[in-house]
């Protein structure tokens, strides 16, 4: 599935580290609010 | 993430939430957090860390590198119907420009509650364009390109 502006952002679960607890979230869980979602290289790169 | 961090407040004001991802552990995460974030920013960073191991989402969002086994710079913004407003993609060695990503989540509020449009460089308070037939062949009588700036 493509990825496109003015199409529903798909969906995903997963592992979250949040204020030092390890918990599962969903895109889902979100809805109802924006949401940036960042992906990015990798944790102890430099940018 | 860190400069994210640092605006986080104005963010959720905003109406929105950051989710970071990397390929990274949770556990991870944690280490990167209490090691050295959290010399950056008091705390560390305050919003959820996501682990995309094996990079599962990232291909979903069509932002993860196989060959190096790394998802890129990708962004996303996403309304609260679930719906993408806008996406950027960057090299991994090249940073991000949070006050830009703040403007567009700005202006995506702003044509949401209004139903009209923002020009080039649209910043709250700046003219807003009312999409129609009217307007049509038009906008050069009420919009000039030094407004963008």
């Amino acid at each position: 599935m493509a990825v496109k502006v003015g199409k529903p952002a798909p969906d995903f679960e997963t592992k979250a580290y949040i204020n030092g607890d390890i918990k599962t979230v969903k895109l889902a869980d979100y809805k109802g609010q924006w949401v940036m979602l960042y992906f990015y290289p990798g944790d102890f790169t430099f940018v | 993430m860190t400069a994210v961090a640092a605006k986080y407040d104005e963010i959720k004001a905003l109406g929105a939430e950051i989710l970071a991802i990397s390929i990274d552990s949770p556990f991870t995460h944690k280490v990167w957090q209490e090691g050295e974030l959290s010399k950056m920013i008091p705390g560390g960073l305050p919003y959820p860390m996501l682990s995309d191991t094996g990079g599962r989402v990232g291909e979903l969002y069509d932002v993860y590198d196989e060959a190096n086994g790394v998802n890129l710079r990708g962004r996303f913004l996403i309304d609260p119907d679930g719906i993408l407003q806008a996406m950027e993609v960057l090299a991994p060695a090249v940073g991000r420009n949070v006050a830009e990503m703040i403007r567009q989540l700005r202006a995506c509020r702003f044509v949401r509650d209004t139903g009209e449009a923002t020009p080039a460089g649209w910043e709250p308070g700046k003219k807003s364009l009312q999409p129609g037939a009217e307007l049509v062949g038009k906008v050069c009588d009420i919009w000039s390109p030094d407004m963008a700036f």
